[in-house]
This record gives structure tokens, C-alpha cells and sequence, in this order.
């Protein structure tokens, strides 16, 4: 009571920020209820019939096949995404730090960090400007060289691939500033130790580089894998819709959770994130754990 | 000697492949990541029939700024309406959002309050578990009525955990003597919030208001969830509406038939309402870019 006393004015300072997260995400937690119950308007949350884990039955072994299938997408989507979005954004950082000229590098990054600041719905409109039937420019190209046109938006085998790149696309440039920071700390005399005993610049970076960039991309890769059952909805829905054609291909659980929100109820689409949140947590906490490992007890959080 | 010669040359042969491969990598993905906005920029400024016929190109075709005529003669209003809204909930959210942060950041970044690190774990957690979509959507809808209000597109993404361990790393960066001389001369918390702490962090505050403000002006899940009257669309939402018809009668779901009876934005009125989305982006980027670079950096060594 005394520290209460004391600190008033700091404490006063905190009550904004917490009330936020009580009324957006603690509140919500009581909703939760809901996924173990068969939920109807007249009887409310607590009022509802009780069915136990029925509501996640169906979404494993419900003959739509769904839930399994919307599992699969969201996994297979972020697991690319996270190989190659770590891949692509250090390849970027470790050949930046080779290239010199304050212009060209002022006018390079700012051209790759510029899709970070488009909303996913604007990276909808340029997925489209290239994959539009009529008008796109692949199409155009796919024309011009001779080969048939085909109709993107009506064939599902190529979404996934075309998401995944886009999401490439919009953070690499993100991404890259981040091995870039990490590179900022590197001890110099180590490089001008092996470029005295005659390593090349291949070597530095093989030698010297990757290995010192391996615990940034180790943490970073656990935070994505601590996510992993998490879809971008947003991604998604900006650059999809809710066109049904690719519906099955590219529906992820979150894309799913909206869609059947309606169509399902709400006691079934609670089990689904719960699920999904319950999966976060224990990832997370495995993560941070491994991360704790690697880096001198610091974990993620 | 003549031995040692050659070895020498050898390795910067190889040096000056490597430096020469690390030009052409990074002007190549600078290429990709900015072909795609010439091309939008291109295709509104194009002549529809030359768009139709030739399809999309890196520049102009029949350079023409009649889709701009046209888009403010015809959905003027309707544009000028979801402008507003982007710019009231950007500017009223990113207010909020600065206030709100920077006086939890600045709280739990004082050494001498006992349960900042209770606070940082309330603020944590919700960062670990959160009650998933339905519930958050059930509460908003039925408890706070939030359907339909502007305060659905301002109230739920006012406070970001993230931004706020951001802002603890500036004020942390705040030398601790300033605020302890400060005690000894009388002044509350409030004062050394108000006239230390917040002045010597300005480059940290734009940069968390800054990210602030790219979410709240890029936001149209908000806006998805609760928004139906059009006339509360913001900008954001308002491309997605125009998008998404396009999607549907190019994919084929929608018959022909039925389509000839929609009236479809032309290709160059599509690219015109992305530009206008984009446009303050486009010209406040060479000032702010710097800011993000900073805040990522920051954020990137506290891991």
C-alpha cells in the first residue's frame, strides 16, 4: 500500500494503457466460455448448453474437411514464408554491406523498404495489375512470347506460391534493416584480422558474417515459429477476397474463424482460435525457452 | 615473388566478383520492390482503351489525366468522405495511441516502481494468449456496441505492446540523474514526464507516432469487422470494396451475363483509387523513412 502511496502518479500514468488491454483482450477471455458451449443469442454465453469439446471435434474430423485442410495452409504458407523471408532479407543485408556510394545506397533501400509501408489491400491491387487475366502483365508477356493465357484468378494450384512471394516482397526490405542492425555490431578487427591473413571477401562473409548473424536469425525464426499457426488475415483478404475459387487453397484458420463466423456460429469458430491460441502459447513458451539457450538467458519476452 | 604476384590477383578477381555480384543483387531487388508501384503509378495516368488493349506497362500509354477527372467528377465526394475518415482516426488514434504509450513506457521505465515488471507481464501476456477472433468480435459487437462507430476504428488498435517496450528502450536511454535532481527540486512524476522525459525523447516519440500512424492509415480490418455504412468506409476500406468486385467477375464466378450489368470501375480507375491511397505515403516517405529505419534498428538490438 505504501509503494501505492508513493508511486500514485506513476501508477495513475499506467491505468489508460491497461484499461485498453482489459476491455480489447482480457474482457474477451470471458468468451471463451463459448467454445464449450452450443451458443444461442436467447440464452447468452453462460447460458447456453454446455456440449464439452464437440465444437473442436468437428473442426478435426468434420466431413467438410476444413479444419485439417485450413491447418495444413496456414503451415504450409508460413513455413515457406519463414524459410525464404529469412533467406532473402540476409542475402540483402550481407550484399548491402558490399556495395558503397551514399547515393546508391540511399535510393536501393529506400526503394526496398517502401512496400513495408503499403497496406496489404494496395498489395491486392498490384498482385492484380500483374495476374489479371485480360489485362495483367504476365499474361501480356505469357501472350507476347507465344504461350497460352492463363486465367490466375480462376486457378487455385498457383496462390500459394503467389502469396507467399508477396509477403516475401512487403517485409524483406523490413527484415534486411533488421540483420543489418545486428551487422552494425560486429566487432571490425575480426574482419581486419582475416583480411590480413588473406581472406577474401567471400571468405569474410562465409567465415565471419553468416556465423555471427546466426543467433539474430535463430531468435527471429522463433518468434515466427512461436506464430506458426497463425495466419495473416489481412494478406489474405487484401489480396484474395473472398473469391471461392481459391477459397480451399489459400483459406487460412484465421480467413476460416471470419468466414464460418457467420455460416457456423460463434460457439464453433471460438473452439478454432482457441486452438490456435492455445497452440501460441505452448510454442512461445517452447521458443522462448530455446531462445533463452542461445542467447545468454535472454529470452524473447 | 612472381608467385605471390598472381595469388594476389587471384583474390581480388574473386573480391571484385563478389562486389560486382552485390551491385547487381541489390539494384535488382530495389528493381522488383518498386517496378510494381510504376506500374500502378503508369496505368492511372494511361488512356483506358490503350490500358484495355496493350494491358499493364512500367509507363504511361497515351498519357492522360482523365481517370483523375473522371474518379473526382463521378466518386468525388464519396473519395473525399473515406479521405476524411482515413485522416480523422489517423490523426485522433495517433494522438490517443502517443498519450496513452508514452505515459505507461515512461512509468515502467522508472527504476523505483516496484511492480513495473507486473506490468510489463499484464502487457506481455496478452501478447502470448489472446482470446482469438470471435470473442474480441462477440465483446465489441454486443458489450461495447462498437458496430457502425468510429470508435471501432480508433478504440481497439489505440495501444500496441510493441510500441510500447519500444518507447521503455528510449526512455530507458534517458540519463537517470536528470529525473533524481528533478525529485530534489520538488517535481512530481507528472512534471518530469511532461518537461524531461518527453523533451528529450522527440526523435523516440516521432518514431513511435509514426508507426503509429502508417497502422491507423493502412487499417481496414477495423473497418471490415464493424463498419457497414459506406459512409464511414475508410480509404483503405474503400479500395478493398472496389477490389473485390473486380476479383469476383474476373475469377468467373459471377456469370457473364450478370456481370455485363455491374458496372465495373475501368483498369485505370482501379490504379487511380491506389494511388490516392498511397499518395500521402508517397510524399512524406523521403522524411519519415528514416524514422521506421531508426525504430527497427532500436527495436532489432533490444532483442
Amino acid at each position: 500500500m505504501k509503494e501505492f502511496r508513493k508511486n500514485r502518479q506513476l501508477y495513475i500514468m499506467c491505468i489508460p494503457a491497461l484499461v485498453l488491454l482489459l476491455l480489447f483482450a482480457y474482457i474477451p477471455m470471458a468468451g471463451i466460455w463459448m467454445a464449450f458451449t452450443k451458443y444461442n443469442i436467447k440464452d447468452g454465453i453462460f447460458g447456453s448448453p454446455f456440449v464439452g469439446l464437440q465444437n473442436f471435434k468437428y473442426f478435426f474430423t468434420g466431413s467438410t474437411g476444413m479444419g485439417p485442410k485450413v491447418i495444413y495452409n496456414t503451415l504450409y504458407i508460413n513455413f515457406f514464408g519463414l524459410i525464404f523471408g529469412t533467406i532473402v532479407p540476409i542475402l540483402i543485408a550481407i550484399n548491402f554491406n558490399e556495395v558503397k556510394g551514399k547515393v546508391f545506397k540511399k535510393v536501393t533501400q529506400s526503394a526496398m523498404f517502401f512496400p513495408y509501408f503499403l497496406s496489404w489491400v494496395v498489395v491486392g491491387a498490384i498482385v492484380y495489375a500483374f495476374f489479371s487475366t485480360d489485362t495483367g502483365m504476365i499474361n501480356r508477356l505469357l501472350s507476347g512470347t507465344g504461350h497460352d493465357i492463363i486465367r490466375w484468378y480462376a486457378e487455385k494450384k498457383y496462390w500459394k506460391g503467389i502469396i507467399i512471394t508477396a509477403d516475401i516482397w512487403k517485409w524483406c526490405g523490413y527484415n534486411s534493416i533488421i540483420y543489418m542492425a545486428a551487422m552494425t555490431n560486429f566487432d571490425p578487427s575480426l574482419y581486419e584480422a582475416a583480411t590480413v591473413d588473406g581472406a577474401s571477401r567471400f571468405q569474410r562473409i562465409c567465415y565471419i558474417t553468416l556465423p555471427l548473424l546466426k543467433p539474430t536469425v535463430v531468435i527471429l525464426s522463433l518468434m515466427s515459429i512461436g506464430r506458426i499457426f497463425f495466419g495473416d488475415f489481412g494478406m489474405i483478404y487484401g489480396i484474395v477476397g473472398n473469391n471461392s475459387l481459391l477459397y480451399d487453397e489459400v483459406a487460412v484458420i484465421d480467413t476460416y474463424v471470419y468466414s464460418a463466423m457467420r455460416s457456423l456460429g460463434f460457439s464453433y469458430t471460438t473452439a478454432i482460435g482457441l486452438f490456435q491460441s492455445v497452440m501460441g502459447l505452448i510454442l512461445v513458451s517452447l521458443s522462448n525457452h530455446l531462445a533463452k539457450k542461445v542467447n545468454d538467458g535472454e529470452g524473447l519476452f | 615473388m612472381e608467385k605471390m604476384r598472381t595469388h594476389k590477383m587471384h583474390i581480388s578477381t574473386g573480391d571484385f566478383l563478389v562486389k560486382l555480384f552485390a551491385y547487381l543483387f541489390i539494384a535488382f531487388i530495389a528493381v522488383v520492390c518498386l517496378y510494381p508501384l510504376i506500374m500502378v503509378l503508369s496505368v492511372s495516368f494511361s488512356d483506358n482503351l490503350a490500358v484495355t488493349k496493350y494491358g499493364y506497362s512500367a509507363l504511361p500509354q497515351a498519357f492522360t489525366l482523365d481517370t483523375y477527372r473522371y474518379l473526382f467528377a463521378h466518386s468525388g465526394m464519396r473519395i473525399l468522405r473515406s479521405y476524411i475518415v482515413t485522416i480523422g482516426i489517423t490523426v485522433i488514434g495517433t494522438f490517443g495511441s502517443m498519450l496513452v504509450t508514452s505515459m505507461i513506457s515512461f512509468a515502467i521505465s522508472i527504476k523505483d516502481l516496484k511492480y513495473r515488471n507486473v506490468i510489463a507481464y499484464i502487457c506481455n501476456f496478452t501478447i502470448i494468449f489472446s482470446a482469438g477472433l470471435i470473442p474480441w468480435y462477440y465483446v465489441c459487437v454486443n458489450w461495447y456496441h462498437l458496430m457502425d462507430s468510429y470508435v471501432a476504428l480508433i478504440l481497439p488498435s489505440m495501444f500496441s505492446v510493441w510500441n510500447m517496450f519500444l518507447m521503455r528502450t528510449y526512455f530507458q536511454a534517458v540519463p537517470v540523474s536528470l529525473y533524481e535532481s528533478a525529485k530534489l527540486d520538488g517535481a512530481s512524476y507528472y512534471q518530469i514526464y511532461f518537461k524531461i522525459a518527453l523533451p528529450l525523447s522527440k526523435t523516440a516519440l516521432l518514431t513511435v507516432g509514426l508507426m503509429y500512424a502508417l497502422c491507423y492509415w493502412n487499417d481496414w480490418w477495423n473497418a471490415l469487422m464493424f463498419i457497414n455504412d459506406r459512409d464511414k468506409f475508410p480509404l483503405q476500406y474503400f479500395l478493398y470494396n472496389i477490389l473485390s468486385n473486380v476479383n469476383a467477375i474476373s475469377s468467373g464466378r459471377i456469370p457473364s451475363g450478370a456481370a455485363a450489368n455491374i458496372k465495373l470501375p475501368s483498369e485505370t480507375v482501379k490504379m487511380a483509387v491506389t494511388v490516392i491511397t498511397i499518395g500521402p505515403i508517397i510524399f512524406l516517405y523521403p522524411f519519415i523513412q528514416k524514422y521506421f529505419v531508426d525504430g527497427i534498428m532500436t527495436g532489432a538490438v533490444k532483442e
